[in-house]
């Protein structure tokens, strides 16, 4: 599972890293940059739904907040770097308050609980901050987008990296367990709790840099905005779609639905959703590993036509 | 008149019969004993139709239940009075015991089958609107067994009807058994109050480790070596015979 | 004080139709452990059934709740055969999680394909008595409302005598208190699950409808009556119509008093607020049997 994403993605990177000199318009680079951002948000939500085995639908939360904390203060004089970091800091640091209550909540209760609480952040930050954030003229005027999509490139590198890394970890190997049995895995001296927030903690503080990502990225926008239950049900779909738990899978779901909500939003708005939508309800029911599970399977049909020719 | 033939069933990866082979005749009073654990209600589940078996035969008249639905099983007329009585709590004696007579073969007759049923367990007509979860251990088996009775069985299975009852209750619930059996219902009994069990039962089978270890008359497992030392030993519990001719 | 109570007045109106959204939902999650989280957008579509009977063929609202209701139970037989039919085979903690994922699938495309359909739009019914208003001392009392509130009791109180006296009404009950001893005694449980979901998703229509009537619909009312009909829910516990109705209820003056305490922006927030302090207090208390 690892081994071979990494090694198909170091040239890719590297491919990518390249795309800027070749000064391609700026529209191509704010598509891969938004297929970069995906990538981000899909990998962060996959380490607790897919290694953890619990269903984070207050994920926006953490985006949102990553997006606040470093836009008030990167606008305020703070350099990027400084300021996504601090808002990273502050997701996390919610994800382990409400974690340790959150987390006594089994599968449907900790999913339903956590969105309604991405909701009551959402609602308190739109009533608090109800005006648009807009950079001031100096800072658009020295905009570059080349920056931006470094960023993104090395922050979506980093979550593929660390969810990488986490698989094949001791942490993993434990979160795996818990997935699959969690009473069992307590049992043999587990101890869930800690792991789970862990999970947590890794996955909302990618999620807190994908949100200051998006702050330092966007010229304008509402505070409220990032933290709207899309950016979850996004991050959810692109993974499920894609192959929950699997390393390539938030990869793969994030660049089809990327590419097919750009592509589609020119004719019919919105309309991405309901494929995805319809799309996720057979994955559910029919094929639970998401496109990594199909692509193995075309490869064992392929590999034993081969073999009986 | 049910045949059991080389039955395997199991939950998971956990094996619980291992070809168990038995039959309770038309009319018969038929007993099941055996330790905890030894796949008693795991047989009973596996004919109800509540668990697949993996493999072997159950014929019901001559008709194979191992593909019909649990519900389809009571249309059949078998019935069973699972473990743990398994009451629907937040009702009445009245609206469980109509729900009993649920398969279209009862329904009809649901009237009837009260009466029959208040008639056999008195203290529940008079406790007809009474939630059952407020009703004594002993009243809430009479609900059990009148619940299975509504079905207008002709199989009546009952999972360790005695557990957790006093003596005098036993008694109570062996008797009515005893009148519902020479109504014409056939009677499957699992059981670990062996006394009890046998002192009812015409013949009896003994199931330990998922295999049948024993077969016999009433009276002739009552007198074995083997079933006295296990399961009656010096401390043996004795309950009152229902009718002494019945051996 | 008048304005207070006022504000009171009409947090109640609005609960009964708390209450309804969430009876259907409740009568779904008790009978067969299915936490269909695309409940809102069933609501949102009897609205909009009930929009276009009024747009394009005058029918009246409040009358078209004959057409509505039917036209919801076939749809919940269709989405039962069609899909929540399959994630009943699980046992219940994958049903549960399943359930939620399906649910949100379905959610997203029914949302999707109403904003393709009808687009993002508000649409409200005009009726000529809707500006009626009963006047009682300081109050005003918005008719329409009022005649919704006390359609929401009159349908609870049906299905309440549905589920006690109709024989498959019981049958449903004696599968949401223990499904295996329902089996045994000669229930068809598949069946019941089906009715169940029929007559939760008619009760989601007829609560769109209602909900149509006296405010307005758009495709996005679907996520916010979700999460109103799950706080409910989560208040009221499951087991009893009655009990969910005094739940939205509650939450509707819960959200009222709110509102005239710290200001209209914070009137959602509350009942959120509430929900996640009951899960927090009582993680499976409420849920659970």
């Amino acid at each position: 599972m690892g081994s071979s994403a990494d090694d198909g993605g170091r040239p890719r990177t590297a491919l990518l890293a390249l795309l800027p000199l070749t000064a391609p318009r700026d529209d191509v680079l704010n598509f891969v940059f938004l297929i970069l951002l995906a990538i981000t948000l899909a990998e962060s939500w996959n380490i607790v739904a897919g290694y953890a085995g619990q269903v984070n639908l207050g994920h926006a939360a953490f985006f949102g907040l990553g997006a606040l904390v470093t836009r008030m203060l990167w606008t305020e004089g703070a350099p990027v770097l400084l300021a996504m970091a601090a808002g990273a800091g502050t997701a996390t640091l919610f994800a382990l308050v409400i974690g340790v209550a959150a987390f006594r909540l089994r599968g449907a209760y900790f999913a339903i609980g956590t969105l309604a609480l991405g909701e009551i952040l959402r609602t308190t930050v739109g009533n608090v901050l109800p005006e648009i954030s807009t950079l001031p003229a100096a800072t658009i005027a020295s905009y570059r987008l080349t920056q931006r999509f470094y960023l993104a490139l090395g922050l979506a590198a980093v979550s593929v990296i660390a969810v990488a890394a986490l698989a094949t970890s001791r942490l993993g190997l434990g979160m795996r367990a818990i997935r699959e049995d969690e009473e069992a895995a307590e049992s043999s001296g587990v101890g869930a709790l800690s792991l789970k927030l862990t999970a947590l903690a890794l996955s909302t503080a990618l999620a807190g840099l994908a949100g200051g990502l998006f702050a330092y990225y966007h010229i304008s926008y509402y505070p409220s905005h990032p933290f709207g239950p899309h950016w979850t049900f996004d991050a959810l779909l692109m993974t499920f779609i894609g192959g929950v738990g699997t390393l390539q899978g938030p990869v793969l779901g994030a660049i089809l639905y990327i590419v097919l909500k750009e592509y589609l939003a020119l004719r019919w708005v919105d309309i991405h959703l309901l494929i995805f939508g319809a799309l996720f309800v057979g994955i559910v029911l029919l094929l639970p590993g998401g496109l990594v599970q199909a692509a193995e399977r075309a490869r064992g049909v392929l590999g034993g036509a081969r073999r009986a020719a | 008149m049910l045949e059991i033939d080389g039955l395997q069933a199991g939950y998971g990866d956990v094996r619980a019969l291992f070809g168990v082979t038995l039959s309770v005749g038309a009319g018969e009073i038929v007993a099941l004993l055996g330790p905890n654990g030894a796949g008693k209600s795991t047989l009973l589940n596996c004919v109800a139709g509540l668990v697949r078996p993996r493999s072997g035969a159950i014929r019901w008249d001559g008709q194979d239940l191992r593909t019909l639905g649990a519900h389809l099983i009571v249309e059949r007329g078998v019935a069973l009075v699972p473990e743990g009585r398994r009451l629907f709590g937040g009702m009445t004696v009245q609206e469980n015991l109509e729900l009993g007579a649920f398969a279209s073969r009862a329904w009809g007759g649901r009237r009837a089958g009260l009466e029959r049923v208040y008639t056999l367990f008195p203290v529940l007509a008079e406790r007809r609107r009474t939630a059952v979860q407020a009703l004594s251990g002993g009243q809430q088996q009479m609900v059990a067994v009148g619940r299975a009775l509504m079905a207008s069985p002709r199989l009546l299975m009952l999972d360790e009807p005695s557990l957790g009852l006093a003596p005098r209750l036993v008694a109570a619930i062996l008797e009515a058994l005893v009148a519902i059996n020479r109504a014409g219902v056939t009677v499957f009994l699992v059981e670990q109050n062996v006394p009890a069990a046998l002192s009812l039962a015409h013949r009896g089978y003994l199931l330990e480790g998922g295999r049948i270890v024993g077969e016999g008359s009433g009276a002739s497992l009552m007198a074995d070596e083997h079933v006295r030392r296990a399961y009656l030993g010096p401390l043996a519990v004795r309950t009152p015979s229902p009718q002494g001719e019945h051996q | 004080m008048s304005v207070l109570a006022q504000q009171l007045l009409l947090g109640l109106l609005i609960g009964g139709l708390y209450g309804l959204a969430a009876a259907g939902l409740s009568l779904v999650f008790g009978v067969m452990r299915v936490l269909n989280v695309a409940h809102g957008e069933l609501i949102m579509l009897g609205g909009y059934g009930a929009f276009w009977l009024a747009a394009l063929f005058g029918v009246d609202p409040f009358a078209s709740l004959v057409l509505v209701i039917p036209g919801s139970l076939l749809l919940g037989a269709l989405l039962y055969w069609g899909l929540f039919g399959f994630v009943v085979r699980a046992h219940e903690e994958t049903r549960i999680k399943n359930s939620l994922l399906i649910g949100f699938g379905l959610a997203l495309a029914l949302h999707a394909l109403a904003v393709r359909l009808w687009t993002a739009d508000e649409r409200s019914i005009p009726t000529s008595y809707g500006g009626a208003v009963l006047s009682v001392g300081e109050l005003s009392i918005p008719l329409v409302r009022l005649a919704t509130l006390t359609l929401a009791l009159v349908l609870i109180g049906a299905l309440q005598l549905l589920l006690s006296r109709w024989r498959w009404g019981k049958a449903i009950r004696a599968t949401a208190e223990d499904w295996q001893a329902a089996l045994l005694t000669g229930i068809d449980i598949r069946r019941a699950y089906l009715l169940a979901f029929a007559l939760g998703t008619a009760l989601a229509g007829a609560a769109g409808t209602l909900v149509t009537v006296a405010y307005s619909v758009s495709p996005s009312i679907g996520l916010e009556w979700t999460l109103k009909a799950l706080i409910v829910v989560v208040l009221a516990g499951l087991g009893s119509m009655l009990g969910t109705f005094v739940g939205g209820l509650v939450l509707g003056l819960a959200e009222a008093a709110s509102a005239a305490t710290f200001g209209g922006p914070y009137r959602e927030i509350v009942g959120l607020v509430i929900f996640v302090v009951v899960l927090a207090v009582r993680p499976r208390g409420l849920f659970g049997r």
